[in-house]
């Protein structure tokens, strides 16, 4: 129930479904002239029918609903029937549109259109024909039954009435519900032509049916017309229209069919077989009109179709006449060559030759050669070629033609078909240039290939392999052994059994073996074979490579034996080394770290992998341990490397510093793959730069502390150091510079300033050694004499980098120098006095000794003369003797007053070369008598001598007497005697005396008083000399010459410059 | 029997000194011999000498050296020292000498020394 409600119909539709019922009812009671017959033509037949067939089946109980409702208001309005007849007369009716519905849409399918012939016929024969049987059959019963009209007399006006409403109104009622959705638009001509032609069967129908005309039928005409021009809809309104004028013909008595009352039974007959037949013929024709349209539309159809199929399809199509002139090109050949057939006729030649002409020269003669042969044979054409297109670029082309003969195998046309095949073209050529690429790479590769078939058998060994396995490529069989053999005899068993259990499971094949070369060596080889399946995993090919691997594996061992000594190097080099991973994997320590674990670490084996933390807590000094963890936390978490000091413990519980370098290694992507750590005992180090910086600090305070000034100066002259003592005796800031600078500007004594910066600036300019003696400014004021040196210091290429400079305060030792001076002068002179009393005793013994020999001459002669008898000849010369002695003695004496006569006499200012000159005058004779050359050799123009000339002069005779005795003695060779004189240095004069004699002996004790080599000297010469020289403040030496002789001299200081010559 | 003379060596730089020595002995009955240096007496021998005198202060070897090595060859030798210097007069202290002498010494008590030596030998011996 709630399907049929939940699919009812729309109520308008329903309402309007009832309404026209109703109308149906009342337009057959009109037609209803017989009475007592019923009526003649039952319209609602055809309307609830049509209702049915378009209405889904669904819906049906609503509709038989509503046209009960209709029904019975019209049986209340017009038929009067009983309840009871008008009820049972419904449903035969409900029966009647039921049956034909279901027959039709049984027939037919949905949906029913009604425009085919087929349906035309379904209509009548099914709707029309055999569904008003079950009303006709039912409503004759009940008049039947009801005595109202037999059973016989009823049925066929009954079936005749429904039939021809079915076939009036059913057709009109499928129009108009079909319809009355989409309004379909007539053009100007066709309402023309609809308007003459409702006006000539308006026309007609009134003067056929009013009777003016012989026969109803002449209707027809018009009602065909319609048929045919307008199809159904035409038709259901013809028919509607001649139902209605038919209708108010008969209702006004004029028409045909109206008569006689006896024959109005026959004329109901009549007219409801008019309406039949009229109705049946124009449904027919308009069913067969409009089937041939659709033929006609559906052959247009196909035509444009295949059309624009010959235009569309991606290929070019033309047709030739026997003798070979085109007659068709379709549009895509025409867009290609840019003409059509027409344009061909144009050029003065024949088409074909107009076509040949659009063919690529190379082509061209072999295209007319073939295309002829198959005209003149019948033969199937087949060419390719390059054909012009219209912008002059060539395309290559495939084009085929066959012939079309008539049933006499007559060649009626040939048609072509020629497509592009110029990719195609370009892509085989690219192929086939990549294919013997291929080729020649895999010639070319510096590898073997070969292929197999899956049952084992060579079938392709490229040309590398070929030329070094020294084959023919013909015998593979061959090679397959050759290359067995050329196996290294270790390596052949395991290569060929893993071969062959490849080959039989179809599992990839790789192995390393030794392969003989030509010269015999073998080298390591990689060989990899792999199968190549199809789709359904079926070993269509085997494929296999050999690679020359014998660089690779012997770097491969040396790289192995370059890892074993970098592992050995770790553990050999005397510093300790860890990694870990950045994830935290186990720490690597190398050999050295590990026995110092086990050195330190009790059970250090049992900690398994210790954490770092451990570690920490059991090596390292507890005062560092926390930092250490700290950096190295800080390392792992910023990235960045990190050196660390602390102290380690040691073995036996010492702790020693060391020093930690960590630093992570990256790989390309700047990640961090490992932590390195490398630990190095610093102790020493450490220890070390301790001692160092303690001595640096003692240094340091040496220098600030040193009594004296020390200073630092660049080359170019700038103060760049001064120490603590230095400032504190300027009384200035050592980062004062401004101050500095003015303190340095007044710091020497205006008598050495100018001196003093002199010499400095000639020390940096040349870089000699700075050394001088001058006074310096204290910050008080006072002047304090000062000994200044300065050095350079110098870069390995001699470059001078810095000075240093050492300054210290010798006032006071300047002061004692003076105080010493002046005490030396008091000695000298207390000296002069202990000297006399010397020189009195080296007179007493020159006096002594020929006073001993006078008394005991004197003896001996009083002895002689006492004797008996008296030896008067022995006392007188006794006697002589005594005289003589003691006349020496009176020499010596006088020679002794001759020394100290003039001691107090003045020094005057003397020129040495006449001194000498007067002393030789003097002694001319002496030196004349020993046969002595004297040389004098005096240097001009010497500046004169303060001297005491006398004392001088003693000094000149005594050397020039020593000299003579000294070459008494000589025999043999010139008795030469030199004397010289010379300027000593810019403050003396030298004068030398030289003899070449026997030399000195005993050159230290010459100068003793009384020592003396001479037979008659008594020791004293040059000691006096000396002593009257150093009076002078000049110096008296000797010296042996390198021949003979010897050499005295003595220097006297200039007489000008009496002073010292330095400023101290 | 000839008596033998007494045999005196006179050792000194001075000639004069030694030629008036020689003179002093030799009226004194000794026989004198001269040496300008103590190395050209000990070139000569000491054999044969009953009494040495030496000057002291002389060049190459002097008196005191001289008077030491005399002493290890002739320790009954007599030696007495001359000398010109009075500040080395103490040298008499020297030991194994029988006597010294400053210059000008006086001849008769020298004599009278070296007759006591030779008596004091000849009795000794």
């Amino acid at each position: 129930m709630m399907s049929v409600w939940s699919r009812r119909p729309h109520f308008l539709h329903l309402g309007l479904f009832t309404a026209a019922y109703v109308l149906g009812c009342g337009f057959a009671q009109a037609l209803a002239i017989v009475p007592g017959t019923g009526i003649s033509i039952w319209p609602p037949s055809g309307l609830f029918m049509a209702t049915l067939i378009l209405a889904s089946r669904h819906s049906w109980p609503w509709w038989v609903l509503g046209g009960c409702l209709a029904e019975l208001f019209s049986n209340a309005l017009w038929f009067h029937n009983p309840l009871s007849v008008a009820l049972l007369i419904y449903t035969g009716n409900v029966l009647e549109a039921v049956a034909g519905a279901w027959l039709v849409t049984w027939a037919c399918r949905r949906p029913f259109r009604l425009e085919t012939l087929q349906e035309v016929l379904t209509l009548v024969v099914l709707g029309a024909g055999i569904a008003p049987v079950a009303s006709a059959t039912v409503g004759s019963a009940t008049l039947a039954w009801f005595g109202m009209q037999t059973f016989a007399a009823a049925w066929p006006l009954f079936w005749l009435g429904d039939a021809t409403g079915v076939l009036i109104v059913a057709p009109l009622a499928l129009a108009v519900l079909q319809n009355c959705g989409g309004r379909t638009q007539l053009s100007a001509a066709r309402w023309m032509e609809a308007c003459v032609l409702g006006l000539i069967f308006l026309g007609v129908a009134a003067l056929s049916l009013s009777g003016h005309l012989p026969s109803a039928y002449i209707v027809m005409p018009p009602l065909l017309w319609a048929a045919v021009r307008f199809e159904f809809k035409g038709a259901a309104v013809a028919l509607t229209l001649l139902a209605l004028i038919t209708v108010v013909f008969t209702i006004s008595g004029t028409s045909q069919f109206v008569g006689d009352p006896e024959f109005q039974k026959q004329m109901q007959f009549a007219l409801q077989l008019f309406l039949a037949i009229s109705a049946f013929s124009v449904l027919t024709v308009a069913a067969v009109s409009r089937q041939h349209q659709q033929a006609l539309l559906t052959l247009r159809d196909s035509e444009r179709e295949l059309s624009q199929l010959v235009d569309m399809v991606p290929s070019h199509v033309w047709r030739l006449t026997p003798d070979g002139e085109p007659t068709f090109f379709n549009k895509r050949m025409i867009d290609f060559l840019g003409l059509d057939v027409a344009d061909l006729d144009k050029r003065g030649m024949s088409r074909l030759e107009a076509v040949i002409e659009t063919i690529h020269p190379d082509e061209a003669i072999g295209f007319g050669d073939a295309l002829r042969r198959s005209l003149a044979t019948g033969e199937n054409f087949a060419l390719r070629y390059r054909l012009r297109r219209a912008d002059g670029v060539y395309h290559w082309m495939s084009s085929r033609a066959e012939p079309m003969r008539d049933q006499n195998g007559r060649i009626v046309q040939w048609y072509g078909l020629c497509h592009d095949i110029d990719d195609q073209m370009h892509a085989e050529e690219a192929l086939r240039r990549s294919e013997r690429e291929l080729q020649q790479l895999v010639d070319a590769l510096p590898v073997h290939v070969w292929s197999w078939t899956p049952d084992g058998k060579l079938a392709y060994v490229n040309k590398r392999s070929l030329e070094e396995l020294g084959l023919s490529g013909a015998n593979f069989e061959g090679s397959t052994m050759v290359a067995q053999k050329l196996v290294h005899p270790e390596d052949a068993p395991e290569v060929l059994r893993t071969s062959a259990n490849c080959l039989k499971a179809g599992d990839a094949f790789m192995m390393r073996y030794r392969r003989r070369c030509k010269d015999g060596s073998y080298r390591w080889m990689e060989g990899r074979c792999e199968p190549l399946r199809d789709q359904d995993g079926t070993i269509v090919h085997w494929y296999q490579v050999s690679i020359d691997i014998d660089d690779q594996m012997h770097a491969e061992e040396a790289l192995r034996r370059s890892e074993r000594q970098l592992q050995q190097m770790i553990d050999a080099v005397p510093v300790r080394i860890w990694s870990v991973r950045p994830t935290g994997g186990p720490i690597y320590f190398n050999k050295r770290y590990q026995d110092h674990f086990r050195a330190v670490i009790p059970n250090f084996d049992a900690l398994g992998e210790p954490r770092i933390e451990t570690l920490l807590q059991e090596l390292i000094h507890p005062e560092d341990a926390s930092e250490v963890q700290c950096t190295l936390r800080n390392c792992f978490d910023t990235g960045g490397g990190s050196a660390m000091r602390f102290r380690w413990r040691e073995k036996d519980g010492a702790y020693r510093w060391a020093e930690c370098r960590v630093e992570p290694r990256r790989d390309q992507d700047g990640v961090i793959a490992e932590w390195y750590g490398v630990s190095l005992d610093i102790d020493h180090e450490v220890r070390a730069q301790e001692a160092l910086r303690e001595r640096e600090r003692e240094l340091s305070l040496l220098v600030e502390m040193v009594p004296s000034h020390l200073w630092r100066v660049s080359p170019e002259g700038e103060t760049t150091f001064a120490n603590k003592h230095m400032a504190d005796y300027f009384g200035l800031d050592v980062e004062d510079k401004p101050r500095m600078e003015a303190v340095f500007n007044t710091m020497f004594h205006p008598d050495e300033v100018d001196e003093v910066w002199d010499v400095f600036a000639r020390c940096l300019r040349t870089g000699e050694p700075f050394s001088m003696t001058y006074r310096l400014r204290r910050h008080d004021g006072v002047y304090r004499w000062m000994s200044g040196r300065a050095e350079p210091m110098r870069d390995e290429s001699g470059r001078i980098v810095q000075w240093f400079g050492l300054c210290h305060d010798i006032d006071n030792q300047v002061r004692a120098e003076e105080a010493l001076r002046r005490a030396s002068e008091r000695l000298a002179r207390a000296t002069q006095a202990a000297s006399l009393a010397e020189l009195s005793a080296s007179i007493g013994h020159e006096v002594n000794q020929p006073l001993a020999a006078i008394v005991a001459n004197s003896q001996a002669c009083h002895r002689w003369l006492s004797a008996e008898p008296p030896n008067v000849e022995r006392a007188k010369i006794t006697a002589e003797r005594i005289t003589r002695d003691a006349n020496s003695a009176a020499d010596v004496v006088s020679r002794i007053r001759a020394l100290f006569r003039q001691t107090t006499n003045a020094k005057s200012s003397e020129n040495i070369n006449r001194v000498i000159s007067e002393v030789c005058r003097l002694m001319a004779d002496e030196i004349a008598a020993k046969d002595i050359r004297v040389e004098t050799n005096l240097e001009p123009d010497l500046p004169p001598v303060a001297l005491d000339c006398v004392q001088v002069q003693q000094v000149l005779v005594n050397l020039i007497r020593n000299g003579i005795e000294a070459m008494e003695a000589v025999v043999e060779g010139a008795r030469a005697l030199q004397i010289r004189s010379s300027r000593d240095d810019l403050h003396a004069i030298r004068v030398e005396v030289r003899d070449t004699g026997t030399g000195f002996k005993d050159a230290d004790r010459v100068f003793e008083p009384f020592f003396t080599t001479k037979q008659h000297g008594m020791g004293m010469g040059l000691a006096i000399c000396r002593s009257i020289i150093e009076s002078h403040g000049g110096s008296l030496w000797t010296a042996n010459d390198e021949a003979r002789g010897a050499t005295v001299a003595f220097t006297l200081p200039l007489a000008t410059n009496g002073g010292s010559a330095t400023m101290s | 029997m000839i008596k033998r003379r007494p045999v005196v060596a006179v050792v000194d730089d001075d000639p004069r000194l030694l030629e008036s020595l020689e003179n002093l002995l030799e009226s004194a009955g000794y026989v004198a011999r001269s040496f300008s240096s103590a190395r050209s007496l000990l070139i000569s021998g000491l054999s044969g000498l009953d009494v040495l005198i030496t000057d002291i202060g002389m060049p190459g070897m002097d008196g005191f050296e001289l008077c030491d090595l005399v002493k290890k060859v002739r320790p009954d030798l007599p030696m007495f020292l001359i000398t010109g210097r009075h500040e080395i007069a103490d040298a008499d202290q020297a030991e194994g000498v029988s006597g010294c002498f400053r210059k000008p010494f006086d001849a008769q008590v020298m004599l009278a020394a070296i007759g006591d030596v030779l008596r004091k030998s000849k009795n000794g011996g």
